[in-house]
């Protein structure tokens, strides 16, 4: 690992533990692994995105560099010092206003709210169209708004490295565009793993692409991000 | 939906519910005489004399005895939900618990008199023995319906044991603990007249005995209704509580 490295990804596989029969006993097939001797680096300041087919073991993978899935074989080194994720869901707690949700994260890791803070707080929600949804409660926002909270909580902390799993799923091109410009314009410098398999996303966000052909997470190729059309063959004829 | 509203349309239901009782009572006083099935109107005008001076400290003994068993069921049974949740041991307390609710209110009533004797503790060992099982079922079953993904958001975000049980295990308890308060008084009130009628020389349900032996249906019914109304004032004001300071948690609000 090189000092500069904010992620080392090393050999690592993932097994899930075979599925009980019916009867109680265990199934005779082995199950194949969901990732598998994975090795890559993002060095600080990287913005790499993981392009996969869906069920390749991409949540997995985020499941396990967060720390939430600590079964797996092989090792990694995270050197963030405030790391964040962003899931493919929202994952906003109901009984919490836009407001309360997005400084959570400040408030779990004790970051006191400072001007700079609130100033970033409310240019996100300029961007994001919800200046007026603050003390709207999730239930009372559309799919895409909550997505936009979760971006928007992942991200008003400061974050030096950011896990982004499909965190564009629900939202229209004109709103994902304003995002990633205001992403790149407010951390030009922040480490990214972006997780994918929308291919329009990729050179919008990040520099390189890590594409897997198989649907599981083992052997790829490392293309340019801004070479889409040589990653859209590359995709489709390998 | 706003506070206010949701305060009104649980007294809304509340009211709804006691009138449909009042409704079918009058209707089904219409086929039986009144010294099987009074009517209201009867009872109503015979309450002055039943619900009388003498009358006051048996009701303040039920309640207190309702109340003192009820919160030792209420605190013994969340404590021991939470212990099952920790321990992972939610599907054995279960069993456990529902093995206990299936002695029958009165078998128990008998050996706690046997027990205990006659006086205040029986009535009150068999609210908190027979509420219990509820309280401790529920809160164990709410803690493992925890929404996990919020519990995974938390953990990547660096949560804490105490972040966790501030921004997802108490918001998951709340409405199960409005529901066990809610069932839990009403039960509570119906088992400690279950247990003064058995083991008590005083109390709501020893009048109640006492009435019943002499087949005074009036004042049967009279009693019935005061225990009635309380559960109702009950309800309604635990809902004022929550309509007014918890109504973020009942989601969408």
């Amino acid at each position: 690992m090189m000092p500069d490295d904010m992620l080392t990804v090393e050999h690592l596989t993932k097994r899930f533990r075979a599925a009980e029969t019916p009867l109680g006993g265990h199934s005779s097939m082995p199950e194949p692994p969901v990732i598998e001797d994975l090795s890559f680096t993002i060095p600080r300041g990287g913005r790499v995105t993981l392009f996969a087919p869906t069920g390749a073991g991409k949540t997995t993978l985020i499941d396990i560099l967060t720390g939430l899935d600590r079964t797996y074989e092989g090792s990694f080194r995270l050197t963030a010092r405030n790391p964040a994720t962003i899931f493919q869901e929202p994952r906003l707690f109901p009984h919490m206003t836009v407001e309360e949700n997005v400084i959570l994260p400040a408030q779990i890791r004790r970051i006191p709210l400072t001007p700079a803070m609130c100033e970033k707080y409310e240019r996100w929600l300029e961007v994001c169209g919800l200046t007026a949804y603050t003390r709207y409660f999730p239930y009372q926002l559309s799919g895409g708004m909550k997505q936009k909270v979760a971006l928007m909580r992942g991200f008003v902390t400061d974050p030096d490295f950011v896990m982004m799993d499909e965190p564009f799923k629900s939202l229209d091109l004109h709103s994902k565009q304003a995002i990633i410009r205001h992403i790149l314009e407010v951390h030009p410098n922040i480490s990214l793993l972006f997780v994918t398999h929308a291919l329009e996303e990729v050179p919008l966000l990040t520099q390189s692409v890590l594409l897997f052909k198989t649907n599981r997470l083992a052997n790829y190729t490392t293309h340019d991000a801004s070479r889409l059309d040589t990653i859209l063959m590359e995709a489709i004829h390998g | 939906m706003s506070r206010l509203t949701r305060f009104s349309i649980s007294v809304r239901n509340n009211l709804t519910g006691l009138a449909l009782l009042l409704v079918a009572w009058l209707v089904l006083s219409l086929f039986f005489p009144g010294y099987i099935l009074p009517s209201p109107g009867q009872v109503l005008r015979a309450s002055p004399a039943v619900l009388d001076v003498a009358f006051v400290p048996h009701l303040w003994l039920t309640l207190q005895r309702m109340l003192i068993g009820f919160l030792l069921a209420f605190g013994a049974g969340s404590a021991l939900g939470i212990l099952a949740f920790i321990l992972h041991l939610t599907e054995h307390l279960n069993s456990f618990m529902v093995a206990l609710q299936v002695i029958p209110g009165a078998i128990l009533g008998i050996i706690l008199l046997l027990v205990l004797g006659v006086g205040d503790w029986t009535p009150i060992a068999l609210v908190a023995l027979l509420t219990l099982p509820t309280v401790a079922i529920n809160i164990a079953n709410a803690l493992a319906k925890r929404d996990l993904s919020l519990e995974q958001y938390l953990l990547s975000a660096g949560a804490g044991r105490r972040r966790l049980v501030r921004h997802l295990y108490l918001p998951a308890l709340i409405p199960t603990i409005q529901s066990n308060l809610s069932l839990g008084f009403g039960l509570g009130m119906k088992v400690v007249v279950l247990g003064e009628f058995i083991g008590s020389q005083d109390g709501l349900g020893y009048l109640l005995n006492v009435a019943a032996i002499r087949f005074d249906m009036q004042s049967v019914m009279a009693y019935l209704c005061v225990v009635l109304i309380i559960s109702a004032v009950f309800e309604i004001g635990q809902s004022l509580v929550f309509s007014l300071f918890l109504t973020k948690y009942f989601y969408p609000p």
